[in-house]
């Protein structure tokens, strides 16, 4: 766990003062002043600059930040794990933000051996997300602009756990992948925002994160919900899936797709897609939890 | 009879003998994936289920389902895989004559994985059916392809055989990686698992599909069989036994080459399964290909449904792909087969 972004000093956003903050790998990043040309090399990154204003200084961006739509017109230096150093050396950055689980270290080291300062975070939770936002907001200049932002998403968040608060959980299952189902199970972000909107990950009694599950499978996991976080465009399951009703979500048509760059990304729209996770179980309560007392296979299933 | 004469039809009735059992280990096999599986049924429910079976009524129950619509499929696919894969394993090893020999040595593989790349990264999604007849469709087009090539006038030698199925191989794999490369991420994962081998797409209805192919497949190579005995002699040796050496070598080729191409179709890349069973077949009755083809489809069909077993079960991180179970548990089996027949030719 990865929750360590504690952020020191920092006043007023006056030009002349010096930022720092300590990154996730604790090593402390000092700057005489805010960045003025900043390369993110990970798309949940970029998207908090957007968040904090500071779009204006980035010089750099990988071909996956697609999000808000100005990020994909940004000069790019490559992917997420494979950044090009050349490039991202030639665009003069005073700050790179990279992650620690998705760069490559080796790349990052040669770009702090060059005197490049490189903040490193890698949120593991929706908490961590929102502190992240703080402390880049302070390494940014903007500390102010950084709370505000946490703070509100922060509140959209408790909203939502409030609103789950002693209602029916149904059981839940994220497909990242449809052929073959691939599930997200416990560890992941998508975990978190099912357990957040008062519901239960279906997938949880596996012990990978993203076990690979048979039809049986399935029909043993009994989701009442599925969410599809679709990667490429829209995605359906096969006919050959979806014709066992045995499973209830099924059976009720209860399945959502969701723009997969929500929920894998640890930046600021994950409550966006918290807000869509609730909408959809506050739709599968408001049919009368159909799939209480028929779906017994879920209660009384068993893992070898 | 000569004492040369009865020993040999000592061996034959043995050979049977082991038929028989292995018969029995499939059906064995077949009987523990239909009661074994992550939903909850008991053995009465499984009973019941097959009483029903018959009864032209809707599911009595979600159980019956279970075992009856889904886990008897797959078993009954799983057997006609691993069968299909023995035999043509057995076909390729006598035709080439050589023991690393596979049904996938000749470009098969590559060509089934070129169509099944196609249907899943360019057809649109949603669309399930086409993917088999994709990669049936590449498996033909590559086993016709380096057939082709390596004919000449005076016929298929197997150096050619070997050499252009090597090439065509190489050339299909490079295109599978530049496929795999520039198709967007989220299309992956379909893709890798159906090259790791996957029984997961067995469907009564495919199963109805397979058996004509898989019957005719090997019902042509058992009549081949005689031809399969000589050609193990050399292309010389075989011609002099008045054999028409080039006819049967074609015949043999096609017929391994079609059979394995439409269980890769439904099943993806199953490794392993149709290098090492001829193998294990040929330790328990012999290399007379009447008894090795029959024994080569049960144990093979015996072990790929085992494995599907242990790949659906075992792990608590949901199913494996059956296709690397297969050599991880098959390799010590058949390494201990292997080694304990040291002694014999």
């Amino acid at each position: 766990m990865a929750c360590g972004l504690a952020l020191s000093l920092s006043g007023t956003a006056a030009a002349a003062a010096g930022v720092s903050a300590r990154d996730d790998r604790g090593v402390e990043i000092r700057l005489a002043q805010p960045p003025a040309r900043i390369v993110s090399l990970a798309p949940n990154l970029t998207e908090i600059v957007f968040l904090l204003g500071r779009q204006d200084r980035l010089v750099g961006v990988t071909r996956f930040c697609n999000y808000p739509s100005e990020a994909s017109r940004l000069p790019k230096v490559g992917g997420v794990v494979d950044p090009d150093v050349e490039r991202i050396v030639a665009a003069r950055p005073d700050l790179v933000l990279c992650t620690t689980d998705g760069n490559p270290k080796e790349r990052i080291k040669v770009l702090e051996e060059l005197g490049i300062p490189c903040f490193a975070a890698s949120p593991q939770d929706l908490a961590a997300v929102f502190r992240a936002i703080e402390t880049v907001g302070a390494l940014l200049g903007v500390p102010d602009r950084g709370r505000r932002e946490a703070a509100s998403l922060r509140a959209r968040a408790a909203r939502i756990a409030g609103r789950a608060d002693n209602k029916p959980a149904p059981r839940v299952l994220f497909a990242v992948s449809t052929s073959p189902v691939i599930a997200a199970g416990k560890g992941t972000f998508m975990d978190e925002l099912i357990r957040t909107a008062g519901g239960v990950n279906a997938a949880s009694s596996y012990s990978g994160r993203y076990p690979r599950l048979s039809v049986e499978d399935l029909i043993a996991a009994a989701p009442d919900v599925i969410f599809i976080a679709s990667m490429a465009g829209v995605e359906r399951f096969p006919p050959e899936v979806t014709r066992w009703t045995e499973v209830p979500a099924f059976r009720d048509g209860a399945v959502v797709t969701l723009d997969g760059d929500l929920v894998t990304r640890p930046g600021p729209r994950l409550v966006a897609a918290l807000e869509e996770v609730s909408r959809a179980l506050a739709g599968w309560r408001a049919r009368g939890a159909p799939g209480r007392g028929t779906a017994a296979a879920g209660a009384t299933r068993r893992r070898p | 009879m000569t004492r040369p004469e009865l020993a040999a039809a000592e061996r034959g009735r043995r050979a049977w003998a082991v038929i028989v059992a292995l018969a029995g280990a499939l059906a064995g096999a077949v009987a523990l994936s239909v009661t074994t599986g992550p939903v909850p049924v008991s053995f009465r429910e499984v009973a019941e289920a097959f009483r029903h079976a018959f009864a032209a009524e809707p599911w009595p129950s979600a159980a019956a389902r279970v075992v009856l619509d889904l886990r008897l499929p797959r078993a009954l696919l799983g057997a006609l895989v691993g069968g299909a894969l023995s035999s043509s394993g057995v076909a390729f090893q006598a035709l080439l004559r050589n023991p690393l020999a596979d049904p996938y040595i000749l470009g098969v593989s590559g060509g089934a994985a070129v169509g099944a790349l196609v249907a899943v990264l360019l057809l649109p999604a949603g669309a399930s059916l086409p993917l088999p007849l994709c990669a049936f469709l590449g498996a033909a087009l590559a086993a016709a392809g380096v057939f082709v090539l390596a004919r000449r006038r005076t016929g298929v030698s197997r150096e050619r055989l070997i050499l252009m199925g090597v090439i065509v191989g190489a050339f299909l794999n490079a295109l599978i990686m530049m496929m795999v490369a520039l198709s967007p991420p989220g299309k992956i994962p379909g893709a890798i698992y159906w090259l790791m081998g996957d029984l997961s797409l067995g469907t009564l209805g495919r199963v109805g599909l397979l058996v004509p192919y898989v019957a005719a497949g090997t019902g042509v190579l058992f009549l081949l069989s005689r031809g399969m005995d000589l050609l193990l002699l050399g292309d010389e040796a075989a011609f002099q036994t008045g054999l028409p050496v080039e006819r049967v070598k074609t015949a043999v080729y096609l017929t391994a080459s079609l059979l394995a191409g439409s269980v890769v179709a439904v099943s993806g890349l199953i490794s392993f399964v149709g290098l090492i069973v001829p193998h294990g077949a040929r330790v328990l009755v012999g290399s007379g290909h009447r008894r090795l083809l029959p024994a080569a489809f049960l144990l093979g069909g015996t072990f790929l449904v085992a494995a599907d077993v242990l790949a659906r079960t075992v792990s608590t991180s949901g199913e494996l792909p059956v296709g690397a179970v297969t050599a991880l548990c098959g390799a010590p089996f058949f390494l201990y087969l292997l080694r304990r027949d040291r002694g014999k030719p």
